[in-house]
């Protein structure tokens, strides 16, 4: 086991980029609500929302921990950031689109944190290790929601098959780099801190390939087009104008 | 499920047995009993709560939307978590309020569609605009702290599932009232930017909530026959009073300035003196003129159309599967 | 017209050995959409260990008051003599029992079995009537669906962290005492006394 106080520049910026994942996710989702198909759903993005947000919070704190920084450490992280500082991937910061759309991202982030979770529950970091055993449990709801979705939305009618599908070609493009490995994480799986990416993708694969098949959604043909997590859209600078549109109105007072 | 022999008497005012029945509904609301779907009521009753519960429901709904508006804004994430989690019990209580209505024999359909359509009405003070992030927290403070009064009172009503859901409902808004008044505080003795964002909120939101406690007892025809069928406890002017006596030297102590420049405390009387209320603006706004009222209604209309797909491709699925509900038999007498 | 999906009764236990307890309806397409929708209405706080959801129109309600009616109880006598050759089904049976304050309705109290919602209910005003009933519900058993045992580290547990959702969260910001309101009432007798800070257009 490696001393919990033990850190490395690598492990910080993969900590960084798993609760930027977690953030900008949460924040798509509660764009939705007061807005949603029907009101049992604003509740349910809702939920989901909070829990994201949590994770991100879960993985922010351990950071500060890490780094010895101030309990402000958080929300300086999120609210100062500029666009090119973020360490998500590119997928989480695409508009929330039409309900189809934020289904399927949903189902796949929900199938990657669980099967990640998986693999960091058993991390040689124990403070991983017991963020990944709580964030795992809320991840079996979610992933039981979003995949109820998945399924009906591609089964149902032909309008919201297309639509599914719709969203299927717009986000498949994006995956690869959920799974892609930065310089210098190899020690970090050779230390088994985080679980090797190729190991990551198969599981994955394993769950959200058998669902796509039984909603008959076609793969598109897509190579991975991205793998630096440092690289992002235009759609970044935008959420994070709404995101810290208040609090850069007095970046030194405490909201 | 009612026999239709029932459904005659419960219009037949005339019909002496409409005044048995009627005679021993109001001795069951005197001795404290609830009112279940099922029992007799009459016709004025049922068609009175549909409208209450109703309008309660869809202010619930649309008033989600001055305080989600601001959730991507919200500048720290306990602030984020603690907005999400707010709008998300609009959104519950909106839920059980149309399931009490449910309760009386009108679709949720029906009342989506009367919302939707302009023809259903929703408390006016959600036809105001939100024009800063203070407002989210003043909101908060005056206007749950408002609707919790009315709220306690609508937990004792007499017809069991409004007052079920208003128990739910109440245990719920607590938090609401106290983080609006925690931020509140917080920013009017904060930066100056805070202390000035707090004081711009409060002064567009005073009168308005206190509009929203209903017009003058003088003004408010309905009220003796609620009081009577155990919908109401007290008058509008009297839940109207506690509020200022509770909420004013709380506003006070803190810094802020409340906009009424006549506002004082007549000790004789124990009684806050206010300002006179703007009712033409308040009835323009009720009638549909207000600033945001357009707005509102177009948000709920956009959000319901574009769900449309869903919706249907949901039920398409169960069908498909044999899995829809409503193929059950319906059970009944 | 637009579908609003069918409503499900849901029912919530709040810990292993208490009874399951109506706490109102969720609208879902199928009845387990109806248990994530139920989880997410009603398991966001806590207390919740197990969930059940029922199409609402499949359920038998009746009060106290519609069982004085001599019709339904025709209709009750008539059910009873159904004769028992008939296929028999489970039923569960729910009852208010109490007019003080809750944010509950009917309670679970035990199953029948009978060949008809009818029937069952006769079994069920033989077997469960107590001092006072107020409503009565007959649920079959077969149109019940259940959150799965176990699931409650995921589906209910987290609730318990939530405690921002609490007002005691929001702790340090009590009510004004009586006296302190007082005071400052009293500093306001006359009207424009309020503090420095100018009312800004």
């Amino acid at each position: 086991m490696i001393a919990t106080l033990n850190t490395t520049q690598i492990l910080n910026d993969w900590l960084l980029a798993t609760a930027d994942d977690q953030l900008i996710l949460a924040h798509r989702d509660s764009e939705w609500t007061g807005h949603a198909p029907i009101l049992e759903e604003d509740i349910a993005l809702a939920n989901i929302a909070q829990d994201e947000l949590g994770h991100a919070t879960l993985w922010y704190n351990l950071l500060m921990q890490l780094k010895s920084e101030n309990e402000d450490y958080p929300d300086r992280l999120v609210y100062q950031r500029e666009a090119n500082q973020w360490r998500n991937v590119q997928l989480v910061e695409l508009p929330k689109g039409d309900w189809a759309f934020t289904m399927l991202r949903q189902y796949f982030m929900d199938a990657y944190e669980h099967v990640l979770m998986s693999h960091l529950e058993k991390s040689q970091h124990q403070n991983i290790a017991d963020i990944a055993a709580k964030i795992h449990r809320e991840e079996l709801y979610h992933y039981k929601h979003s995949s109820a979705w998945v399924k009906r939305l591609a089964l149902g009618t032909d309008e919201s098959y297309q639509r599914m599908q719709a969203a299927l070609n717009q986000q498949w493009p994006y995956i690869g780099q959920l799974f892609a490995l930065a310089p210098g994480e190899a020690s970090l799986v050779e230390a088994g801190i985080i679980p090797d990416p190729a190991i990551l993708q198969n599981d994955w694969q394993k769950l959200v390939l058998p669902l796509l098949s039984t909603g008959q959604l076609d793969l598109p043909e897509v190579s991975n087009r991205f793998s630096s997590r440092a690289e992002h859209s235009l759609h970044l600078n935008q959420l994070l104008n709404d995101l810290q549109k208040v609090f850069r109105l007095d970046p030194e007072a405490d909201w | 499920m009612i026999l239709e022999s029932e459904s005659r008497v419960n219009t037949q005012e005339n019909n002496p047995e409409y005044s048995q029945r009627m005679a021993e509904f109001e001795a069951r609301i005197a001795r404290g009993e609830k009112i279940e779907a099922g029992d007799w009521m009459p016709e004025a009753y049922r068609k009175q709560l549909i409208r209450m519960i109703s309008q309660h429901a869809h202010s619930e709904v649309v008033g989600m939307l001055p305080e989600g508006a601001w959730i991507t804004h919200a500048p720290n994430l306990r602030r984020k978590m603690v907005l999400i989690a707010k709008v998300q019990d609009e959104a519950g209580h909106g839920q059980y309020l149309y399931h009490a209505a449910e309760t009386l024999g009108v679709a949720r359909e029906e009342l989506v569609a009367a919302l939707l359509e302009g023809r259903a009405k929703y408390s006016s003070i959600f036809n105001y605009p939100t024009l800063n992030w203070a407002d989210v927290g003043m909101i908060g403070w005056l206007v749950d702290g408002a609707a919790i009064r009315n709220q306690t009172m609508l937990a004792r009503c007499s017809y069991g599932p409004y007052s079920r859901a208003m128990v739910r409902i109440c245990s719920e808004e607590t938090f609401h009232h106290r983080q609006g008044k925690e931020m509140i505080t917080h920013y009017a003795q904060g930066s100056q930017v805070q202390h000035d964002m707090a004081q711009d909120a409060l002064n567009r939101w005073w009168w308005p909530t206190l509009m929203m406690l209903g017009p003058h007892d003088a003004d408010s025809p309905n009220t003796g026959q609620l009081i009577r069928w155990g919908i109401k406890t007290k008058t509008n002017d009297e839940v109207r009073q506690e509020f200022i006596a509770e909420t004013a030297p709380e506003l006070i102590g803190c810094g802020l300035t409340i906009p009424d420049l006549e506002l004082r405390f007549d000790s004789e009387s124990g009684k806050w003196l206010h300002g006179p209320i703007d009712w033409e603006h308040f009835w323009q706004v009720v009638k549909g003129n207000g600033p945001m009222n357009k707005e509102r209604l177009a948000t709920r209309q956009k959000a319901h159309s574009e769900g449309q797909w869903v919706r249907e491709a949901m039920v398409a699925y169960a069908e498909k599967e044999g899995k829809i509900a409503d193929g059950y038999a319906m059970a009944a007498f | 017209m637009d579908t609003q999906w069918p409503r499900f009764e849901v029912f919530k236990q709040d810990a292993p050995n208490q009874p399951y307890q109506n706490v109102g309806t969720v609208h879902a397409s199928d009845g387990e959409m109806a248990l994530l929708n139920a989880r997410d209405v009603y398991g966001r706080r806590p207390n919740c260990h197990s969930l059940w959801v029922a199409p609402e129109r499949a359920i038998l309600k009746v009060t106290a008051e519609e069982l004085g009616n001599a019709q339904i109880q025709q209709k009750i006598a008539e059910a009873r003599m159904l004769a028992s050759s008939e296929l028999l089904q489970n039923y569960y049976v729910f009852q208010k029992v109490s007019q003080k304050r809750t944010m509950t309705f009917v309670n679970y109290v035990g199953g029948v079995q009978a060949a008809s919602p009818r029937q069952a209910l006769a079994l069920a005003l033989d077997r469960f009537s107590q001092a006072e009933v107020w409503v009565w519900w007959i649920c079959p058993a077969e149109v019940v669906a259940a959150s799965e045992p176990g699931v409650e580290d995921s589906w209910f547990a987290p609730a318990l962290e939530k405690v921002y959702r609490q007002q005691s969260y929001y702790g340090k910001v009590t009510r004004k005492r009586r006296d302190e309101r007082l005071q400052i009432a009293q500093q306001m007798s006359q009207p424009q006394a309020q503090t420095k800070n100018e009312v800004s257009k």
